[in-house]
Protein backbone atom coordinates (compact mmCIF):
# COMPACT_ATOMS: atom_id res chain seq x y z
CA UNK A 1 0.00 0.00 0.00
CA UNK A 2 1.48 3.27 -1.06
CA UNK A 3 1.37 6.43 0.96
CA UNK A 4 -1.92 8.31 0.77
CA UNK A 5 -0.07 11.59 0.30
CA UNK A 6 2.36 10.30 -2.32
CA UNK A 7 2.39 12.85 -5.14
CA UNK A 8 3.73 10.41 -7.73
CA UNK A 9 1.19 7.78 -6.86
CA UNK A 10 -1.60 10.32 -7.27
CA UNK A 11 -0.31 11.44 -10.64
CA UNK A 12 0.24 7.88 -11.81
CA UNK A 13 -3.41 7.13 -11.11
CA UNK A 14 -4.37 10.06 -13.29
CA UNK A 15 -3.23 8.28 -16.45
CA UNK A 16 -6.02 7.42 -18.84
CA UNK A 17 -6.95 3.83 -19.53
CA UNK A 18 -9.42 2.60 -22.11
CA UNK A 19 -12.62 1.17 -20.68
CA UNK A 20 -16.00 -0.05 -21.90
CA UNK A 21 -19.15 0.50 -19.88
CA UNK A 22 -21.04 -2.67 -19.01
CA UNK A 23 -23.83 -0.94 -17.14
CA UNK A 24 -25.86 2.14 -17.90
CA UNK A 25 -24.95 5.05 -15.67
CA UNK A 26 -27.15 8.03 -14.90
CA UNK A 27 -26.36 11.57 -13.97
CA UNK A 28 -22.76 11.87 -15.06
CA UNK A 29 -21.95 14.76 -17.33
CA UNK A 30 -18.61 13.17 -17.95
CA UNK A 31 -18.68 12.87 -21.69
CA UNK A 32 -20.20 14.88 -24.49
CA UNK A 33 -23.73 13.67 -24.29
CA UNK A 34 -26.09 15.24 -26.74
CA UNK A 35 -29.22 15.05 -24.60
CA UNK A 36 -29.82 16.42 -21.13
CA UNK A 37 -30.09 13.11 -19.36
CA UNK A 38 -26.32 12.82 -18.98
CA UNK A 39 -26.69 9.13 -19.34
CA UNK A 40 -23.94 6.75 -20.38
CA UNK A 41 -25.20 3.76 -22.32
CA UNK A 42 -23.76 0.30 -21.82
CA UNK A 43 -21.16 -0.48 -24.43
CA UNK A 44 -19.79 3.07 -24.62
CA UNK A 45 -16.08 3.16 -25.18
CA UNK A 46 -14.37 5.78 -23.06
CA UNK A 47 -11.01 6.69 -21.59
CA UNK A 48 -11.15 6.97 -17.82
CA UNK A 49 -8.46 8.07 -15.41
CA UNK A 50 -7.11 5.04 -13.62
CA UNK A 51 -8.44 5.99 -10.16
CA UNK A 52 -11.98 5.96 -11.51
CA UNK A 53 -11.54 3.00 -13.83
CA UNK A 54 -10.18 0.74 -11.11
CA UNK A 55 -13.09 1.20 -8.73
CA UNK A 56 -15.68 0.86 -11.47
CA UNK A 57 -13.92 -2.21 -12.82
CA UNK A 58 -13.92 -3.87 -9.41
CA UNK A 59 -17.67 -3.23 -9.16
CA UNK A 60 -18.12 -4.60 -12.68
CA UNK A 61 -19.54 -1.42 -14.07
CA UNK A 62 -16.84 -1.12 -16.70
CA UNK A 63 -14.27 -3.39 -18.29
CA UNK A 64 -10.76 -2.04 -18.39
CA UNK A 65 -8.46 -3.02 -21.20
CA UNK A 66 -4.71 -2.70 -21.55
CA UNK A 67 -3.63 0.89 -22.25
CA UNK A 68 -1.94 1.57 -25.59
CA UNK A 69 1.45 2.16 -23.94
CA UNK A 70 1.72 -1.60 -23.47
CA UNK A 71 0.83 -2.50 -27.04
CA UNK A 72 2.65 -4.89 -29.29
CA UNK A 73 4.74 -2.22 -30.94
CA UNK A 74 6.11 -0.93 -27.65
CA UNK A 75 6.93 -4.45 -26.59
CA UNK A 76 8.81 -5.11 -29.79
CA UNK A 77 10.78 -1.91 -29.38
CA UNK A 78 11.63 -2.82 -25.81
CA UNK A 79 12.78 -6.25 -26.92
CA UNK A 80 14.95 -4.69 -29.60
CA UNK A 81 16.65 -1.96 -27.57
CA UNK A 82 14.96 -1.05 -24.33
CA UNK A 83 17.42 1.69 -23.44
CA UNK A 84 16.38 3.96 -26.29
CA UNK A 85 12.64 3.61 -26.31
CA UNK A 86 10.84 6.86 -25.58
CA UNK A 87 8.75 5.69 -22.64
CA UNK A 88 7.99 9.19 -21.48
CA UNK A 89 5.82 10.02 -24.45
CA UNK A 90 3.97 6.73 -24.02
CA UNK A 91 3.35 7.18 -20.33
CA UNK A 92 5.43 9.15 -17.82
CA UNK A 93 4.40 6.66 -15.16
CA UNK A 94 5.03 3.58 -17.30
CA UNK A 95 6.15 1.27 -14.46
CA UNK A 96 3.64 2.45 -11.89
CA UNK A 97 0.73 2.16 -14.28
CA UNK A 98 1.85 -1.23 -15.49
CA UNK A 99 2.14 -2.45 -11.95
CA UNK A 100 -1.34 -1.23 -11.13
CA UNK A 101 -3.07 -2.35 -14.29
CA UNK A 102 -1.64 -5.87 -14.55
CA UNK A 103 -3.78 -7.46 -11.81
CA UNK A 104 -6.92 -5.79 -13.18
CA UNK A 105 -6.66 -7.03 -16.73
CA UNK A 106 -5.01 -10.30 -15.75
CA UNK A 107 -2.24 -9.91 -18.27
CA UNK A 108 0.78 -11.72 -16.89
CA UNK A 109 3.11 -10.60 -19.67
CA UNK A 110 3.06 -6.97 -18.55
CA UNK A 111 5.22 -7.73 -15.52
CA UNK A 112 7.82 -9.34 -17.73
CA UNK A 113 7.89 -6.37 -20.08
CA UNK A 114 8.37 -3.99 -17.16
CA UNK A 115 11.17 -6.08 -15.72
CA UNK A 116 13.08 -6.32 -18.98
CA UNK A 117 12.64 -2.62 -19.69
CA UNK A 118 13.69 -1.53 -16.22
CA UNK A 119 16.72 -3.80 -16.03
CA UNK A 120 18.18 -2.58 -19.27
CA UNK A 121 17.35 1.05 -18.76
CA UNK A 122 18.52 1.18 -15.14
CA UNK A 123 22.01 0.21 -16.16
CA UNK A 124 22.05 2.82 -18.89
CA UNK A 125 20.76 5.55 -16.57
CA UNK A 126 23.39 4.85 -13.91
CA UNK A 127 26.26 4.74 -16.37
CA UNK A 128 25.23 8.04 -17.90
CA UNK A 129 24.65 9.73 -14.55
CA UNK A 130 27.98 8.65 -13.07
CA UNK A 131 30.28 9.27 -15.98
CA UNK A 132 28.99 11.93 -18.33
CA UNK A 133 29.24 15.55 -17.21
CA UNK A 134 26.51 16.78 -19.46
CA UNK A 135 24.08 14.28 -20.89
CA UNK A 136 22.31 15.13 -24.09
CA UNK A 137 18.86 16.45 -23.21
CA UNK A 138 17.41 14.05 -25.74
CA UNK A 139 18.36 11.20 -23.44
CA UNK A 140 16.57 12.69 -20.45
CA UNK A 141 13.43 13.25 -22.46
CA UNK A 142 13.12 9.49 -23.00
CA UNK A 143 12.95 8.66 -19.30
CA UNK A 144 9.88 8.10 -17.19
CA UNK A 145 9.40 10.02 -13.95
CA UNK A 146 10.88 7.21 -11.91
CA UNK A 147 13.95 6.98 -14.09
CA UNK A 148 14.50 10.73 -13.93
CA UNK A 149 14.50 10.43 -10.16
CA UNK A 150 17.05 7.64 -10.30
CA UNK A 151 19.16 9.67 -12.67
CA UNK A 152 19.14 12.67 -10.39
CA UNK A 153 19.92 10.58 -7.33
CA UNK A 154 22.84 8.94 -9.09
CA UNK A 155 24.14 12.28 -10.27
CA UNK A 156 23.94 13.88 -6.87
CA UNK A 157 25.77 10.94 -5.32
CA UNK A 158 28.52 11.33 -7.92
CA UNK A 159 28.77 15.04 -7.11
CA UNK A 160 28.84 14.34 -3.38
CA UNK A 161 31.62 11.80 -3.87
CA UNK A 162 33.68 14.26 -5.85
CA UNK A 163 33.17 16.93 -3.23
CA UNK A 164 34.24 14.58 -0.51
CA UNK A 165 37.44 13.74 -2.36
CA UNK A 166 38.40 17.29 -3.21
CA UNK A 167 37.38 18.86 0.08
CA UNK A 168 36.00 22.37 0.14
CA UNK A 169 33.39 24.34 2.02
CA UNK A 170 31.08 22.08 3.91
CA UNK A 171 28.59 24.59 5.14
CA UNK A 172 25.98 25.59 2.70
CA UNK A 173 23.23 28.07 2.42
CA UNK A 174 19.83 26.57 3.10
CA UNK A 175 18.67 25.16 -0.21
CA UNK A 176 15.32 26.93 0.02
CA UNK A 177 17.12 30.24 -0.27
CA UNK A 178 19.20 29.05 -3.18
CA UNK A 179 17.31 30.43 -6.12
CA UNK A 180 15.97 33.53 -4.52
CA UNK A 181 19.31 35.24 -4.31
CA UNK A 182 19.93 35.54 -7.99
CA UNK A 183 17.65 38.51 -8.71
CA UNK A 184 19.26 40.48 -5.86
CA UNK A 185 22.76 40.18 -7.18
CA UNK B 1 -13.32 15.20 -17.02
CA UNK B 2 -13.76 14.73 -13.30
CA UNK B 3 -10.82 15.30 -11.01
CA UNK B 4 -8.93 17.32 -13.61
CA UNK B 5 -8.54 20.46 -11.55
CA UNK B 6 -7.38 18.56 -8.49
CA UNK B 7 -4.68 16.80 -10.44
CA UNK B 8 -3.59 20.13 -11.91
CA UNK B 9 -3.05 21.30 -8.36
CA UNK B 10 -0.95 18.26 -7.53
CA UNK B 11 0.99 18.62 -10.78
CA UNK B 12 1.79 22.18 -9.88
CA UNK B 13 3.36 21.01 -6.66
CA UNK B 14 5.21 18.19 -8.40
CA UNK B 15 6.70 20.58 -10.94
CA UNK B 16 8.21 22.89 -8.36
CA UNK B 17 11.78 21.98 -7.45
CA UNK B 18 12.08 19.66 -4.46
CA UNK B 19 12.37 21.64 -1.26
CA UNK B 20 11.14 24.82 -2.92
CA UNK B 21 7.69 26.27 -2.48
CA UNK B 22 5.58 27.94 -5.08
CA UNK B 23 2.81 30.32 -4.11
CA UNK B 24 -0.21 28.70 -2.52
CA UNK B 25 -2.76 28.39 -5.29
CA UNK B 26 -5.84 29.64 -3.52
CA UNK B 27 -7.75 30.05 -6.73
CA UNK B 28 -7.43 26.51 -7.96
CA UNK B 29 -7.83 25.16 -4.45
CA UNK B 30 -11.24 26.75 -4.01
CA UNK B 31 -12.25 25.68 -7.51
CA UNK B 32 -11.63 22.08 -6.52
CA UNK B 33 -13.68 22.58 -3.37
CA UNK B 34 -16.50 23.96 -5.49
CA UNK B 35 -16.26 20.94 -7.75
CA UNK B 36 -16.66 18.75 -4.67
CA UNK B 37 -19.82 20.61 -3.71
CA UNK B 38 -21.14 20.10 -7.22
CA UNK B 39 -20.48 16.38 -6.94
CA UNK B 40 -22.26 16.29 -3.61
CA UNK B 41 -25.38 17.88 -5.10
CA UNK B 42 -25.43 15.35 -7.93
CA UNK B 43 -24.87 12.56 -5.46
CA UNK B 44 -27.73 13.65 -3.23
CA UNK B 45 -30.18 14.09 -6.09
CA UNK B 46 -29.31 10.63 -7.43
CA UNK B 47 -29.72 9.08 -4.00
CA UNK B 48 -33.11 10.65 -3.43
CA UNK B 49 -34.16 9.57 -6.92
CA UNK B 50 -33.19 6.02 -6.06
CA UNK B 51 -35.38 6.15 -2.99
CA UNK B 52 -38.36 7.58 -4.86
CA UNK B 53 -38.19 4.96 -7.57
CA UNK B 54 -38.62 2.19 -5.06
CA UNK B 55 -37.40 -1.35 -5.50
CA UNK B 56 -39.40 -2.21 -8.67
CA UNK B 57 -37.38 -0.46 -11.33
CA UNK B 58 -34.17 -2.44 -11.07
CA UNK B 59 -32.45 -1.32 -14.25
CA UNK B 60 -32.78 2.40 -13.72
CA UNK B 61 -31.88 1.93 -10.10
CA UNK B 62 -28.65 0.27 -11.11
CA UNK B 63 -27.85 3.12 -13.45
CA UNK B 64 -28.50 5.63 -10.69
CA UNK B 65 -26.38 3.61 -8.38
CA UNK B 66 -23.36 3.73 -10.66
CA UNK B 67 -23.88 7.41 -11.32
CA UNK B 68 -23.86 8.07 -7.60
CA UNK B 69 -20.79 5.89 -7.26
CA UNK B 70 -18.89 7.94 -9.82
CA UNK B 71 -19.66 11.16 -8.00
CA UNK B 72 -18.66 9.59 -4.74
CA UNK B 73 -15.35 8.40 -6.17
CA UNK B 74 -14.68 11.83 -7.61
CA UNK B 75 -15.16 13.43 -4.21
CA UNK B 76 -12.80 10.92 -2.62
CA UNK B 77 -10.25 11.53 -5.33
CA UNK B 78 -10.48 15.32 -4.99
CA UNK B 79 -10.07 14.98 -1.28
CA UNK B 80 -6.92 12.94 -1.71
CA UNK B 81 -5.43 15.53 -4.07
CA UNK B 82 -6.23 18.43 -1.76
CA UNK B 83 -4.88 16.62 1.28
CA UNK B 84 -1.70 15.67 -0.53
CA UNK B 85 -1.19 19.27 -1.69
CA UNK B 86 -1.54 20.65 1.82
CA UNK B 87 0.42 17.84 3.45
CA UNK B 88 3.39 18.00 1.16
CA UNK B 89 3.62 21.76 1.48
CA UNK B 90 3.47 21.40 5.25
CA UNK B 91 6.44 19.02 5.09
CA UNK B 92 8.48 21.64 3.23
CA UNK B 93 7.45 24.32 5.72
CA UNK B 94 8.42 22.08 8.61
CA UNK B 95 11.83 21.68 7.05
CA UNK B 96 12.17 25.46 6.83
CA UNK B 97 11.93 25.60 10.61
CA UNK B 98 15.16 23.60 10.82
CA UNK B 99 17.17 25.43 8.24
CA UNK B 100 16.36 29.11 8.56
CA UNK B 101 14.84 29.23 12.03
CA UNK B 102 12.50 31.94 13.22
CA UNK B 103 12.71 34.59 10.54
CA UNK B 104 11.13 33.79 7.21
CA UNK B 105 12.46 35.81 4.29
CA UNK B 106 9.77 37.90 2.66
CA UNK B 107 9.94 36.15 -0.70
CA UNK B 108 9.10 32.86 0.96
CA UNK B 109 6.53 34.23 3.36
CA UNK B 110 4.41 35.74 0.63
CA UNK B 111 4.02 32.30 -0.91
CA UNK B 112 2.38 30.82 2.15
CA UNK B 113 -1.30 30.86 2.92
CA UNK B 114 -2.37 32.21 6.31
CA UNK B 115 -2.81 28.81 7.97
CA UNK B 116 0.63 27.85 6.66
CA UNK B 117 2.19 30.94 8.23
CA UNK B 118 0.63 30.00 11.54
CA UNK B 119 1.87 26.47 11.11
CA UNK B 120 5.40 27.68 10.53
CA UNK B 121 5.25 30.01 13.51
CA UNK B 122 3.93 27.34 15.82
CA UNK B 123 6.30 24.71 14.55
CA UNK B 124 9.41 26.82 15.01
CA UNK B 125 8.15 27.98 18.42
CA UNK B 126 7.79 24.35 19.44
CA UNK B 127 11.28 23.62 18.18
CA UNK B 128 12.71 26.60 20.05
CA UNK B 129 11.02 25.69 23.30
CA UNK B 130 12.23 22.11 22.99
CA UNK B 131 15.77 23.28 22.38
CA UNK B 132 15.71 25.69 25.29
CA UNK B 133 14.40 22.93 27.49
CA UNK B 134 17.30 20.76 26.42
CA UNK B 135 19.64 23.76 26.58
CA UNK B 136 21.09 22.67 23.25
CA UNK B 137 20.85 24.21 19.81
CA UNK B 138 19.93 21.26 17.61
CA UNK B 139 20.18 23.26 14.41
CA UNK B 140 23.95 23.77 14.58
CA UNK B 141 26.71 21.32 13.70
CA UNK B 142 24.65 19.61 11.03
CA UNK B 143 28.05 18.83 9.49
CA UNK B 144 30.50 17.18 11.90
CA UNK B 145 33.09 19.80 12.88
CA UNK B 146 36.80 19.52 12.16
CA UNK B 147 37.92 22.79 13.68
CA UNK B 148 36.10 25.12 16.09
CA UNK B 149 36.94 28.14 13.93
CA UNK B 150 36.23 28.66 10.26
CA UNK B 151 37.07 31.36 7.75
CA UNK B 152 34.05 33.13 6.32
CA UNK B 153 33.31 36.00 4.01
CA UNK B 154 30.39 38.29 4.82
CA UNK B 155 28.09 38.69 1.84
CA UNK B 156 25.63 41.22 3.19
CA UNK B 157 25.99 44.02 5.68
CA UNK B 158 25.09 42.67 9.13
CA UNK B 159 26.70 45.23 11.46
CA UNK B 160 28.11 44.89 14.94
CA UNK B 161 27.08 41.64 16.53
CA UNK B 162 27.86 40.14 19.90
CA UNK B 163 29.15 36.65 19.28
CA UNK B 164 29.93 34.02 21.85
CA UNK B 165 33.63 34.93 22.07
CA UNK B 166 33.93 38.42 20.63
CA UNK B 167 32.11 41.48 19.37
CA UNK B 168 32.57 41.50 15.63
CA UNK B 169 31.82 44.06 12.97
CA UNK B 170 30.30 41.98 10.21
CA UNK B 171 30.71 44.47 7.37
CA UNK B 172 30.05 43.49 3.79
CA UNK B 173 33.01 41.65 2.13
CA UNK B 174 34.91 41.31 5.41
CA UNK B 175 36.82 38.06 5.76
CA UNK B 176 37.20 36.79 9.30
CA UNK B 177 37.58 33.83 11.56
CA UNK B 178 34.51 32.95 13.55
CA UNK B 179 33.45 30.12 15.73
CA UNK B 180 31.57 27.56 13.67
CA UNK B 181 28.56 27.73 15.91
CA UNK B 182 28.30 31.49 15.46
CA UNK B 183 28.78 31.39 11.72
CA UNK B 184 26.47 28.51 10.97
CA UNK B 185 23.17 30.35 11.21
CA UNK B 186 24.44 33.23 9.03
CA UNK B 187 25.65 30.82 6.40
CA UNK B 188 22.40 28.94 6.25
CA UNK B 189 20.56 32.24 5.90
CA UNK B 190 22.82 33.14 3.00
CA UNK B 191 24.46 36.14 4.66
CA UNK B 192 27.94 34.60 4.73
CA UNK B 193 29.85 31.97 2.85
CA UNK B 194 32.47 29.59 4.11
CA UNK B 195 35.89 29.92 2.52
CA UNK B 196 37.88 26.77 2.16
CA UNK B 197 41.44 27.14 3.31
Amino acid sequence: MTNYFDIDDILAEDELVPAIFREATNGVGLFDSTDDTNKVEPGSKVELPFWLARELHLRQAVTVSVPPCFNKRTREEIDADAAHVDLRIRCPYFYELGYKIAPLVGDKTIGLVLLIAFRTRYKEVLIKAHTAFAVAPTFLSLLTEEEVKLYKAAQSSAVAFKKWRMGGPRFEKASVLGRKRKPIE
Amino acid sequence: MYGKKASELVKEFANSEPGQLSAFNNDLFSQVLEECNGHLLHLQSLLSKMQEDGPDDQTSKNADHFGALMHHLSIVRNKRCLMAYVYNRAEVIQHLGWTIERVLPEEIEEKLSNPEKDYFKNHSATLQSYMSELDLDLAVDMVPPKDPYIKVRVLEEIGNVVLSDQIANLACHAILFLRRTDAEQYISQGLMEELSS
